[in-house]
């Protein structure tokens, strides 16, 4: 699992630029229908034993934050902007990839060379560059042109008691969950929606799941985890080892109740840890998918994350696993319901 | 070796200062090469001699410090977050989500502690050593299996190629190491005006420590300390910086000789080595500052190498200039051609 897992969170795919994640799960799934729409979506569609009541679509994201060339300046040095909510704290000092290989490292001058107050204060996304070694315009032109995309350099490891950590985690858990279920034999048929776009808007999902047009949609999702070192009580938000996370509420969807329950008694029936956030807080795919058409009635599973959006995405394995059973029951507990 | 393959050798070791006998070791390999008497000393010095065979001749020591800068464990919380300090003037701008390695029992991974963008509003605040927790999940109890307090920590990145440049963590300053190892690799076929007293020294970043002890057993008349300087981002004075690419930086500060400055800018110009110069009014902020004032003092200059993103985990360096700084100080060192 873990293999599979650095595999595919080492593969570069910031918002909008997605291809090398689509070609990957694309490669490694074999359904029924697969087809890729005018966005980028994939959407794939694997039958089952039975064709159930209920129009079920699972949905996870492809893309990853990342960085976006604004300005080549004349000494050879890249202006960048983020895609995608990222803390300018988590880039300074890194190393960022390019899709040609060509690799940069996001820096300012050094902290000697500051003053006391600016030492104090962190530089914004304005403030920073990214070098990729050039001396001049022309030469730095040769490599990366304006509008280009980066994501992080990051390393991927397992770590402690069953932890992982590694880039793009955010959502390319949900894509393997989604993975092993299309490639296993499913009971009821099944739409599955790899989107693009969410971290800039659940844009891609609001095209997905008008396309297929499901009645009941599943999200599968990572989801802001706060259980680190000063932060208690419900400022944790969820935690990690406590199970999948079913929410009621955050900033972009109120969750429809009644499959709220059902995820709570179908994980108690499985016997699989399940918690829910203690804040109204995140938000994904499902803010799009429940207000398509004329209304999806959405729940949304998902990974407790921690360090969301930088090169440190961390999550236990356990949490998966509990995620990827619990998905695989509620899937079809909501064929029938 | 060539100087790229040496710098990734060295850079891929740690020596978080007073824990530097894993470069010390790697170092006092490559030098035994060139040197004798070859030894890492209780405090993690690395020391040599390259002897020219002359009687009466002076004896030159040349150092870069092995050391790099780093945090160690203070405190294990209840809940299994580590606490640490700082060995040396780490940029904090850049630590939160940072990847980490702790050097406990084994090595333990781990990741400095941030909130998400989705429950955080202020974005410009940098966090002081204090304030940061390290993530390794595990328990309080398991964590006391593997760690200890006072084990040192680092920032995981790695060697890197940035179009012509190298990208990698401490270049500050296994760089000047390099220069060393390649000057003393250039002068194999030259006699020398000196003996050489060479020494790769502890401690530097927590405040020059190491190099007193290794100066006062060298007892050396001249000393080129050789460290790393800013190089130039847009964001920096051209007059306290240098181009990359632009050669070595020959130091000239009221705590250097004045004569030594004169005499590398000379031979630099008479062997077509590019330099800059670089000006620290009162004191440079390398060992040379300590070296000067080591037993009955001691003529010290610097040369450098500029470098970008000192004290991250991605400094940045120009190969070209490990070579112009090996070139020019063979050239102080080095005589006739005995080849």
């Amino acid at each position: 699992m873990l293999d599979r897992f650095k595999t595919i969170c080492s593969i570069d795919g910031t918002s909008g630029d997605e291809s090398a994640v689509r070609d990957y799960i694309r490669s490694n799934i074999t359904a029924d229908e697969v087809t890729v729409d005018n966005l980028g979506n994939l959407i794939v569609f694997k039958k089952g034993k039975k064709t159930p009541e209920n129009k079920i679509m699972l949905a996870a994201h492809m893309d990853e934050v990342g960085f976006m060339v604004t300005d080549v300046t004349e000494d050879g040095f890249l202006r960048f902007g983020a895609v995608g909510g990222v803390d300018p704290r988590v880039v300074i000092g890194r190393a960022v990839r390019f899709k040609n290989s060509t690799i940069g490292v996001v820096g300012t001058k050094a902290t000697h060379q500051l003053s006391a107050d600016e030492r104090k204060k962190a530089p914004d996304f304005t403030e920073m560059y990214i070098d990729i070694g050039a001396s001049t315009r022309a030469e730095a032109e040769k490599l990366v042109s304006r509008g280009d995309t980066a994501c992080f350099d990051s390393d991927f490891f397992s770590f402690g008691d069953g932890f992982i950590k590694g880039k793009a985690i955010d959502d390319r858990a949900g894509c393997l969950i989604m993975m092993d279920m299309i490639n296993s034999e499913l009971e009821y048929d099944m739409w599955f929606a790899f989107t693009v776009q969410e971290e800039v808007g659940t844009r891609g999902a609001k095209a997905a799941s008008f396309t297929v047009a499901p009645d009941i949609a599943l999200v599968l999702e990572t989801t802001t985890a706060c259980d680190i070192a000063g932060v208690g009580g419900d400022k944790r938000v969820c935690q990690l080892g406590k199970g999948c996370v079913v929410s009621y509420m955050d900033r972009s969807t109120v969750y429809d109740r009644e499959l709220y329950k059902l995820a709570f008694e179908t994980a108690e029936k499985l016997g699989v840890p399940v918690q829910t956030k203690t804040v109204v807080a995140g938000g994904n795919d499902s803010g799009a998918i429940h207000v398509s058409r004329s209304g999806v009635r959405t729940c949304a599973l998902s990974v407790p994350c921690r360090y969301l959006h930088s090169p440190s995405c961390v999550i236990k394995q356990s949490d998966y696993e509990a995620t990827k059973a619990l998905a695989a029951a509620m899937a079809n507990a909501c064929a029938v319901l | 070796m060539d100087i790229t393959s040496m710098l990734r050798l060295l850079t891929e070791k740690t020596g978080v200062s007073g824990d530097e006998f894993s470069a010390s070791r790697a170092a006092a390999q490559l030098l035994s090469e060139y040197a004798s008497e070859v030894e890492v000393d209780v405090f993690g010095n690395v020391t040599g001699f390259v002897r020219s065979g002359s009687k009466n001749v002076r004896t030159l020591m040349l150092d870069a410090h092995i050391d790099q800068i780093g945090m160690i464990v203070t405190y294990i919380d209840d809940s299994g977050f580590i606490k640490v300090g700082a060995c040396g003037g780490l940029d904090m701008r850049t630590m939160l989500a940072q990847s980490v390695t702790i050097h406990g029992k084994q090595e333990i991974s781990g990741v400095v502690c941030t909130l998400p963008p989705h429950v955080s509003s202020d974005h410009s605040k940098v966090p002081e050593i204090g304030e940061i927790s390290i993530d390794i999940g595990m328990t309080k109890e398991q964590a006391q299996q593997v760690i200890s307090l006072g084990d040192r920590v680092t920032v995981n990145s790695w060697f890197r190629r940035v179009g012509k440049l190298v990208s990698a963590p401490s270049i500050d300053d296994r760089s000047g190491v390099c220069v060393i190892l390649r000057a003393l690799e250039l002068l194999k076929e030259r006699t020398l005006k000196y003996d050489l007293a060479v020494c790769f020294s502890a401690q530097e970043e927590t405040g020059e420590r190491g190099v007193k002890q290794a100066a006062f057993r060298l007892a050396p008349d001249e000393c080129i300390a050789v460290d790393v300087s800013f190089g130039r981002t847009p964001d920096s004075e051209e007059h306290e910086t240098a181009l990359m690419g632009s050669g070595a930086m020959i130091g000239a500060s009221a705590v250097l000789d004045r004569e030594m400055t004169e005499r590398l800018k000379a031979l630099a110009e008479a062997n077509d080595i590019p330099y800059t110069i670089e000006v620290m009014p009162s004191s440079t902020g390398t060992n040379a500052d300590a070296v000067s004032i080591s037993r009955g003092g001691v003529k010290c200059c610097t040369v450098s190498i500029p470098i970008r993103y000192m004290h991250t985990a991605v400094e940045v360096i120009d190969p070209t200039d490990i070579e112009a700084a090996a070139r020019l100080i063979s050239e102080y060192v080095g005589g006739d051609s005995n080849a």
